[in-house]
């Protein structure tokens, strides 16, 4: 991996991405491109004095599917959950480096919490629909972006329903509650949540780790589904899912960036000893 | 060994659970079964005439014929009762008598003077008349059995004279005749003490049918009705028969207090007189004289009660309890909610957060009459300038404000992190997320806090003791300022007629329905925050 750290902000600044327009070839060689939607520069997180992640540098490609692996309590969630500032909630945090999405500094003052969140959504290790109905559940993103028509909302959540493959399921009853449905169900109720803001980038913190095999086959159908459309990030400690779903793979460990290349390369191939390591089994 | 004595270990805390549950319940039991037996008294009781008398009379309900039919009934058995009495005490009352022929002997006067009856018969007759009267006067206040009948038939030869028939004089000679036959079986010597008694007697007979006929309606609606309750009349029976008398012992020596009946030959009082038969007949015709009737008085809940505690219900009470609890919580809720959330979800962990933590929890242990003395300090001095309503339901807000900070922080801190993350993860900023998610999540462990402080706002006596209750405040004016009006409050009402009112002291049955209605009513609310807190926690668990 060459990845050319860049100081400067300027250089990071990808103009106008087309958020459907398919990675090329040539894209994938140089990585730190025109295709790049969330840069990572030196990034480091502290909680309080102790790093959570330190000194990330990585660049993330639009309409990707980029999984993020390593052992636990390497910091693969804290990095995650820095990209939409979900760590805000935890006291006594700083950053430093740089991090950005679409351009714009996350960390930044000037930075529109709630514009960056509707742009990066996340789905949840557990999923966490709301104590409301399916319905409302969908529209909460939405009604918060200020969209009332009733014609709109119900429109929407007929797409993202159909989009995170839970209408034929749910279609009859909308109005349920969605604690009613199974955990499968509810993580794609999540996603359609999500989806429903119309972000550019999803999160997903280990998505599956709390459902079924076959619950998590169909999340990463979806996954496959939605890439292009969406560029993906997701933390997951099954490797085999790593190596479906995505097109890059990312290895963490001890709060540092190990290794960070195409999936196929970086399991069949890993450059490092620890990754060697920790793909094999031989790892912690 | 090991293993038997974790058994034995095992088997000891479940009894000692179970035993601990069956013990609360059995001292609950004992403590709610005889308060709401005695309450209930309140509301299903026996009604007698009088109760319906009253009903009709101040609250304007019940059937007028049939009532009136009654009376009628009723009045038959009384008019016995009073004629013994009347004729025993024709001859006892000899001030009465005294005032009775001095009164007939002017009268007789005026009678001559209106019939112009020539000069020298006027005088003549008038001048008998004052012999007749004189000696009607001494015999009066003779004692000596002989000589009052020297006066009587001195009496009577003017009697026989026949120049008085069908006039007044004629009223003075069936007092004379009525007197000497009162007089033969009593013990003169002993008038005084016959007075003194007959006066229980004639005061218990008023407690049990109330004012005579005849006589004028009294000023005070309680003294306009006899025994209402068939309970207090037996009681006042009881009275009427019995007394309290110092007689010898049977070894003879020492004296000894013994409860006697009024009748008995050997101690009682009017032993050997005319009114004995009195007592047996109102022991026995007391249920055709006051006719009970089961009644469920349901309107107690809501009647104004006349006068003072006397008669009536709870009504103004109920309603100035339901006024200051949900007052004091539409105070005291919105500020306890909002500083739970400041506390859970902007507070850091610092000192001065620390700090405020230990003051909440202290003032939850504050005695409510700290709040009491501090609602009239504060809130009646400076914040509404009259005790009243308004600010008697602040002091309660106060009291009850820790408890609400308390349960809501815990049922906030409870919300799973991920319902947050959830929704900022949605875009939605801080507030946003609390009110549309947190809070609903919130719900049913605020709604517990807001159980224990309603009971406790309904119940606390001490905190609107000079806040704003009175014992006999009006019913509020809603066209008006009704928040600077004092108001009524069963829990007040408890402890005014415990310690307070003589008159309700009067009527038990008043001041246990009182607490019994406040048990209930504290009951009801809760049943009501209980259904909607398990909708909520329904509704949250997705059913
Ligand atoms: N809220 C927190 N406060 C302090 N330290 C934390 C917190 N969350 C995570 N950490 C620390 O940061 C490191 C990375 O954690 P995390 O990102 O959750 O690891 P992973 O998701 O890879 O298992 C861990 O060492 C953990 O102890
Ligand atoms: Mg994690």
């Amino acid at each position: 991996m060459e990845l050319t750290p860049i100081r400067k902000r300027a250089a990071l600044q990808p103009g106008k991405i087309r958020l459907n327009s398919p990675p090329s070839a040539a894209a994938e060689e140089t990585p730190c491109t025109q295709k790049t939607i969330i840069g990572a520069r030196d990034f480091t997180f502290y909680y309080g004095s102790k790093a959570g992640v330190e000194n990330i540098t990585m660049d993330i490609e639009v309409g990707s599917v980029t999984a993020i692996i390593g052992p636990s309590g390497c910091g693969k969630s804290t990095f995650l959950r820095s990209i939409n500032r979900m760590n805000d909630l935890i006291p006594q945090t700083r950053t430093e480096g740089l991090l950005s999405v679409g351009g714009q500094d996350v960390y930044d003052k000037s930075t529109n919490l709630v514009n960056l969140r509707q742009q990066v959504g996340m789905v949840f290790q557990r999923p966490n629909p709301f104590a409301k109905s399916i319905y409302d559940n969908i529209t909460y993103g939405p009604k918060l972006q200020g969209i009332r028509s009733k014609a709109k909302l119900n429109a929407l959540v007929e797409k993202c329903l159909k989009d995170a493959a839970l209408w034929d399921e749910v279609k009859d009853d909308l109005h349920k509650s969605a604690l009613a449905l199974s955990g499968g169900q509810q993580q794609r109720l999540c996603i359609a949540r999500t989806l429903a803001t119309k972000p550019r980038v999803v999160l997903m913190d280990e998505p599956c780790s709390a459902l079924d095999p076959l619950a998590t086959a169909r999340i990463e159908d979806l996954i496959e589904e939605l890439k292009g459309t969406y560029t993906i990030v997701i933390v997951t400690h099954n490797m085999q899912q790593a190596a479906r779903v995505s097109k890059r793979t990312a290895f963490f460990c001890l709060g540092k960036l190990i290794e960070y290349g195409q999936t196929d390369k970086l399991f069949t191939n890993p450059q490092e000893k620890s990754t060697e390591d920790y793909i094999t089994g031989r790892f912690g | 060994m090991q293993t038997q004595l974790r058994q034995a270990l095992n088997h000891l805390f479940t009894l000692s659970c179970g035993a601990s549950v069956v013990l609360l319940v059995a001292a609950l039991l004992l403590f709610l079964i005889p308060m709401l037996k005695k309450g209930a008294v309140a509301v299903l009781f026996r009604g007698t005439v009088e109760f319906r008398k009253m009903q009709a009379e101040q609250f304007d309900r019940g059937n007028e014929e049939a009532l009136q039919k009654e009376i009628e009934q009723t009045a038959q058995s009384r008019q016995e009762i009073y004629a013994i009495l009347d004729q025993f005490s024709r001859g006892i009352d000899t001030e009465k008598l005294t005032d009775e022929v001095k009164g007939l002997y002017r009268d007789y006067g005026d009678e001559l003077r209106y019939k112009d009856t020539p000069k020298e018969q006027y005088t003549k007759l008038r001048s008998q008349a004052k012999i007749i009267r004189n000696h009607l006067l001494d015999a009066f206040e003779s004692i000596d059995k002989t000589e009052i009948n020297e006066y009587l038939d001195a009496v009577k030869v003017f009697e026989k004279g026949n120049s008085f028939s069908g006039t007044t004089v004629e009223k003075m000679f069936a007092v004379a005749d009525g007197f000497q036959k009162t007089i033969q079986h009593v013990d003169l010597s002993r008038r005084g003490e016959y007075a003194e008694e007959l006066s229980v007697v004639k005061e218990e007979l008023y407690n049990l049918f109330g004012p005579r006929p005849e006589e004028k309606t009294p000023q005070l609606a309680m003294r306009r009705f006899g025994a209402t309750r068939w309970d207090v009349a037996q009681k006042h029976l009881s009275f009427l028969l019995w007394q309290e008398k110092w007689v010898r012992s049977d070894d003879g020596q020492s004296m000894v207090s013994r409860k006697v009946r009024r009748d008995d030959p050997q101690y009682g009082s009017f032993s050997g007189t005319s009114l004995l038969p009195l007592f047996t007949l109102v022991e026995e015709t007391l249920d055709i004289s006051l006719k009970p009737r089961f009644t469920f008085y349901w309107q107690y809940f809501i009647d104004d009660s006349t006068p003072g505690h006397y008669f009536g219900g709870v009504g103004p009470e109920v309603l100035g309890t339901l006024m200051l609890t949900m007052l004091a919580m539409c105070f005291a809720v919105g500020p306890g909610v909002l500083s739970a959330a400041y506390l859970v979800e902007y507070a850091g962990d610092n000192l001065i957060v620390k700090i405020i933590r230990i003051c909440i929890n202290t003032l939850a242990g504050v005695p409510s009459i700290v709040y009491g003395l501090f609602g009239m300090a504060f809130f009646v001095t400076y914040v509404t300038r009259h005790p009243g309503i308004l600010s008697a339901a602040m002091t309660l807000a106060l009291l009850v404000l820790p408890v609400i900070i308390r349960a809501s922080e815990e049922a906030i801190r409870a919300v799973p992190q991920t319902y947050r993350e959830a929704a900022m993860g949605l875009g939605a900023g801080k507030f946003r997320s609390f009110i549309t998610v947190t809070l609903p999540a919130a719900g049913p462990g605020i709604l517990t806090g807001i159980i224990l402080s309603l009971g406790r706002a309904a119940g606390e006596t001490a905190p609107i003791l000079f806040a704003g209750a009175a014992a006999l405040a009006p019913i509020p004016d809603f066209g008006g300022k009704w928040w600077l009006q004092e108001t009524r409050a069963l829990s007040y009402g408890c402890y005014d007629i415990t310690v307070g009112d003589k008159l309700a002291m009067m009527v038990p049955h008043k001041q246990f329905g009182m607490v019994m209605t406040l048990v209930m009513l504290v009951l009801c609310l809760n049943i009501v925050a209980i259904f909607v807190r398990s909708r909520m926690s329904k509704k949250l668990r997705g059913a």
